[in-house]
């Protein structure tokens, strides 16, 4: 126990703090500008400068750790002199522009000088005069404004490990610039808004367009974009979203945000929104109203269902919906059209993968708490890279290197680049020998641990098989690779959508797992919706009821059939893929998309189109008239996210509240159905969005007894025991496949930091950072079929070509031609087959063959 | 291509690998390895930053920001000889300034400027440690004391 005396009160400390810790918990404020809390101690401004008995000279607070029996007074007249003198001496420089400037009113120099500063300077000369830098279509540097108190420097690079702004020129001279001196070209992360104090880097988005405290409302939400699920928090003004801010000590992100959650707010005023229902009237769509658009679904979806039966009929759920949302569409399908055909686009791999996992490991085995990822002594990541899936899971692998954990990577990561990886490169056609040499190579070192009998039979079979373990292993890093994985001792494994969507990857997974297992590892499966994982608890499956009840044992249709009062089909439904090939041989006749572009969103898009064409009756219920929507008989459009109430499940199972922030018009995606519901004669009367998660709560086994209340402060994570709740453990399917041949260029899903898709290309802030898709190939490869960087190509696969401007980048793996899936037209998804793995029942769709040839080189 | 290949020879990049094994990280070798890019190019560019973040893997904006806080690291290119000429106080009163003026007016050697032709630029220096043999410059990495006008045009004549 250490004793110290600050301002004459005792406080008692269990460990050694810094005497402003101590200072602070007691509640003694001390002034501070370089020290932030999600910082490393700096010690620069000197303004928490305090007399420490027995100390000759005034030491600074933050960085000055306690001692017992240490006497300190934070408010003398000595001290208040300094404090004087430093805030002088930075209006020196600083100017007081104050009435122009967007952080008055929040800044801490102002505070600062307002309670401690000189009311007059005294120096003569001019101030620094720096032009502001508008270079930067999302961050504005004003670096007359800059007190180098370089904390957007060590956010940077320390907690962000981005490392894209540094201080430049001495003393006086020193100013804060990323590299390119104009540009960020960055993660576009804004953290280093976010700890700026003074207003000398700023977002754009909100300029000179309202003041701190004109702030109405502060709303706490979830982010929409990926399935991290940060905190963060709406600010609001006049019914429009002016900020989205991070809250430090929230569970997830703890104060950081990446660049979509933090710039792409700006989908939610977009002026393209729908706001009217339309119907296709002589094949064109026009505006009309709800009463004659819901009529006219629940009177076609009643005659299809009175004509077809209710199999004719399937319906698409969204991973971008609320948990309600997709409840009620579930039980919309089920329920009224009376089917089972309810699929997403979670089974491009996320679904199949996370049955896969739990199926040997048990419920949750892919549920583990993101922050711990940090404390792992060794991180393995394959198949994606974390830092543009889930940037702020990433965030957590950056700081378990810089604790000095191991980073191995199975093919090349960029965003861990800085971060010592150990790294094995095989390329697509090794991978699968290479997981297979390092499961062997486990299992001779470690010996398997004898828990899983089910599991060793299998790893037996394949250590046992011709070839297996044999891989060429002639890379430099291999050696510590297998060293650093079997001395590990607190592992956590990371698998990316790239390696679900490769060709094998059920069996890739199942190495995977069986390196997990024999290092005793944790897993985390990615994934880019936001609530894709809430969205699969929901039931919005074809053969899973919400809380993963299978839909073939009638003991488990009971409790559903009651609480719903009808009968629910027991034959599983079509997933997505069979949805759209039985629309394409015309066995289905209708379908309701709920918020999905599924022409864009899965493999093979014209075969997608011209499949759903073929529909009888299409709905789709969107924000924006989408490549699906332009498809339907009737638009619907409902409220997005920002505009409703609700709640989202992330990766970590976590239920967290998402919350109106603006108020529109419209009807949140439940709302509808259950309107059309009422015109079908199955009476959905729901209050609110409370309402119908009292009825999840009451029904799932996973959400029981949960309410809104309990789930507010983001600390609820559903609860688990490792019970299989799909259906008993049993069979592992093995797949191998095929060795892929050389030679051939595959195509690549490349996963841009900025977007999400959708959403993204709506928010001019992403937009800005990456308004172009870009294919990426490495040089040899680009060099053998004579391509140069900048080149327009033509990427064509069997189904489809589209073409892109060439970037040659180093980071690319060998034949390989990486495209992103952002904007219209340009999707990588487009050039995709649908072969599907027969243990996942994801698409390969990064085995897909294409050939990429110049188009002529275009001037930019 | 990497930018390294573009930007610097084999050798260099050998070298700076080579510096790069003496130091425990990666960070302590930049000075080093920033001047042997400043000797490849005689000034530090954007593209010379970034082949030298990429040879060591230290990120380019902490790069460019050790070699814009050291006076004897060049960010703007320089001819090919730099005359670097002290003018601090034992220099100044030992004629330094008239030096200057020479330089001006015979070579047309601006401070801070270049020759059209190239041949040399003049950087006016801190304290090169000499006061006792004022005035003092430095050429490239070669060091003259005891200037005078005449001594000058000898020592200038040595270097095209």
């Amino acid at each position: 126990m250490i004793t110290v005396n600050i301002n004459g009160k005792e406080i008692k400390l269990e460990k050694a703090v810094t005497v402003l810790e101590a200072a602070r918990s007691a509640g003694i404020k001390i002034p501070t500008l370089c020290w932030h809390e999600q910082l490393e101690k700096y010690g620069g401004c000197r303004l928490c400068l305090v007399e420490v008995e027995k100390m000759p000279r005034l030491q600074t607070a933050c960085t000055l750790m306690v001692t017992d029996g240490m006497a300190v007074r934070t408010e003398t007249e000595a001290i208040a002199d300094v404090r004087r003198g430093i805030l002088e001496f930075l209006l020196i420089n600083h100017p007081l522009d104050c009435p122009y400037c967007d952080k008055a009113g929040e800044c801490e120099l102002q505070d600062l000088v307002e309670k401690y500063g000189p009311t007059t300077g005294r120096f003569k000369e001019k101030k620094r005069r720096v032009t502001e830098n508008l270079q930067d279509p999302v961050i504005v540097r004003n670096m007359e404004r800059c007190v180098m108190c370089t904390r957007c420097v060590r956010m940077c690079e320390g907690v962000q490990g981005a490392s894209a702004i540094g201080v430049i020129d001495r003393g006086g001279h020193s100013h804060i610039e990323p590299f390119s001196g104009n540009r960020y070209n960055c993660e576009y992360c804004g953290n280093c808004v976010s700890v700026c104090p003074v207003g000398a880097i700023m977002s754009r988005l909100h300029r000179h367009s309202y003041r701190p405290w004109q702030v109405k409302e502060n709303i706490e939400t979830v982010c929409p974009y990926c399935a991290v699920g940060c905190t963060v928090i709406a600010q609001v003004r006049d019914d429009v979203i002016k900020r989205v801010v991070p809250r430090i000590g929230s569970p997830v992100n703890n104060g950081m945000l990446c660049s979509r959650g933090r710039f792409g707010y700006e989908f939610v005023g977009d002026p393209e929104r729908l706001t009217s229902p339309m119907v296709r009237k002589n094949g064109v769509l026009e505006e009309t109203t709800w009463e004659e658009a819901i009529g006219l679904v629940a009177k076609k979806l009643a005659e299809i269902k009175d004509r077809n039966g209710g199999d004719a009929i399937a319906g698409i759920a969204s991973p971008r919906c609320t948990n309600e949302d997709n409840y009620v569409f579930q039980k919309f399908m089920r329920a009224v059209i009376g089917t089972n055909n309810i699929d997403s686009t979670a089974r491009m791999g996320y679904a199949g993968a996370q049955a896969f996992i739990e199926n040997i490991f048990g419920q949750g085995a892919t549920g583990n708490i993101i922050s711990g990822l940090s404390n792992s002594d060794t991180v393995l990541v394959a198949g994606g890279d974390p830092t543009t899936i889930n940037p702020i899971l990433g965030l957590q692998i950056r700081a378990c290197s810089r604790k000095g954990g191991n980073v191995l990577t199975i093919g090349h990561v960029r965003g861990l680049r800085n971060f010592s990886p150990v790294e094995l490169t095989p390329g697509g056609g090794r991978e699968t020998a290479l997981l297979e040499r390092i499961v062997s190579e486990l299992v001779s070192r470690k010996g398997l641990p004898g828990s899983n009998t089910i599991l060793e039979s299998r790893i037996k079979t394949v250590v046992d098989a011709a070839g297996a373990g044999k891989a060429d292993v002639s890379e430099k890093d291999y050696p510590d690779f297998i060293g650093k994985l079997t001395a590990s001792g607190t592992p956590a494994v990371v698998i990316g959508k790239d390696l679900l969507q490769s060709a094998g990857s059920g069996y890739k997974l199942f190495l995977l797992c069986a390196i997990n297992y024999l290092i005793n590892g944790r897993l985390y499966l990615l994934s880019d919706h936001a609530n894709e994982q809430g969205m699969l608890d929901m039931g919005c499956a074809p053969d899973l009821l919400p809380g993963y009840r299978p839909v073939g044992y009638a003991e488990f249709r009971k409790r559903y059939e009651n609480a719903w009062k009808t009968k629910i089909s027991e034959r599983p439904g079509l997933n997505i893929f069979e949805m759209i090939e039985a629309a394409g041989k015309g066995d289905l006749k209708a379908m309701y998309v709920m918020g999905e572009n599924t022409v864009f969103n899965l493999p093979d898009g014209a075969n997608v189109e011209a499949s759903m064409r073929k529909l009888e009756f299409l709905v789709v219920q969107d924000l924006f008239l989408t490549e699906t929507a332009r498809l339907a008989d009737v638009v619907l459009p409902a409220l997005g996210w920002g505009e409703k109430d609700g709640t989202f499940t992330n990766m970590e199972r976590r239920i967290q509240r998402v919350r109106k922030t603006v108020n529109r018009a419209g009807m949140e995606d439940w709302r509808i159905i259950a309107e059309i519901s009422k015109n079908m004669s199955f009476g959905m009367n729901y209050a609110g969005s409370e309402a119908v998660f009292e009825e999840i709560t009451k029904i799932s086994p996973l959400h029981r007894d949960l309410t809104y209340d309990e789930i507010a402060a983001g600390n609820v994570i559903y609860p688990y025991k490792g019970e299989p709740l799909r259906g008993a453990v049993g069979e592992i399917p093995l797949n191998k496949p095929e060795t892929a041949s050389d030679g051939k260029i595959t195509l690549g899903i490349d996963r841009v930091l900025f977007h999400s898709g959708t959403l993204s290309r709506k928010s001019p802030a992403l937009v800005k950072m990456y308004s172009e898709s870009v294919a990426r190939m490495d040089p040899g490869t680009a060099g053998a079929l004579s391509l140069k960087d900048g080149d327009m190509v033509r990427i064509s696969s069997k189904s489809h070509s589209i073409e892109l401007r060439l970037s040659v980048d180093g980071e690319v793996e060998p034949s390989v031609v990486l495209v992103p899936n952002i904007f219209e037209g340009k999707g990588a998804l487009s050039l995709a087959g649908n072969i599907l793995d027969p243990v996942l029942k994801a698409p390969a769709v990064c085995a897909t063959e294409v050939t990429v040839e110049s188009v002529g080189k275009v001037s930019s | 291509m990497d930018i390294k290949d573009i930007m610097f020879s084999q050798a260099a990049i050998k070298e700076i690998e080579e510096i790069r094994a003496k130091y425990p990280t990666a960070r302590a070798a930049l000075l080093p390895a920033l001047y042997v890019a400043q000797r490849e190019f005689g000034w530090l560019s954007p593209e010379a930053y970034e082949a030298v973040s990429e040879i060591l893997g230290v990120p380019k904006a902490i790069a460019r920001g050790v070699g814009t806080f050291y006076a004897m690291y060049k960010n703007r290119p320089m001819g090919r000889n730099v005359v670097q000429l002290c003018t601090n106080v034992s220099c100044m009163i030992l004629g330094a300034e008239r030096l200057v003026d020479f330089l001006k007016n015979k070579y047309g050697l601006e401070p801070g400027g270049t020759t059209p032709d190239n041949r040399f630029s003049l950087v006016i220096m801190e304290c090169i440690g000499a006061c006792g043999t004022a005035p003092a410059m430095l050429i490239n990495d070669d060091f003259y004391e005891n200037l005078t006008e005449k001594y000058i045009d000898e020592i200038l004549e040595k270097y095209r």
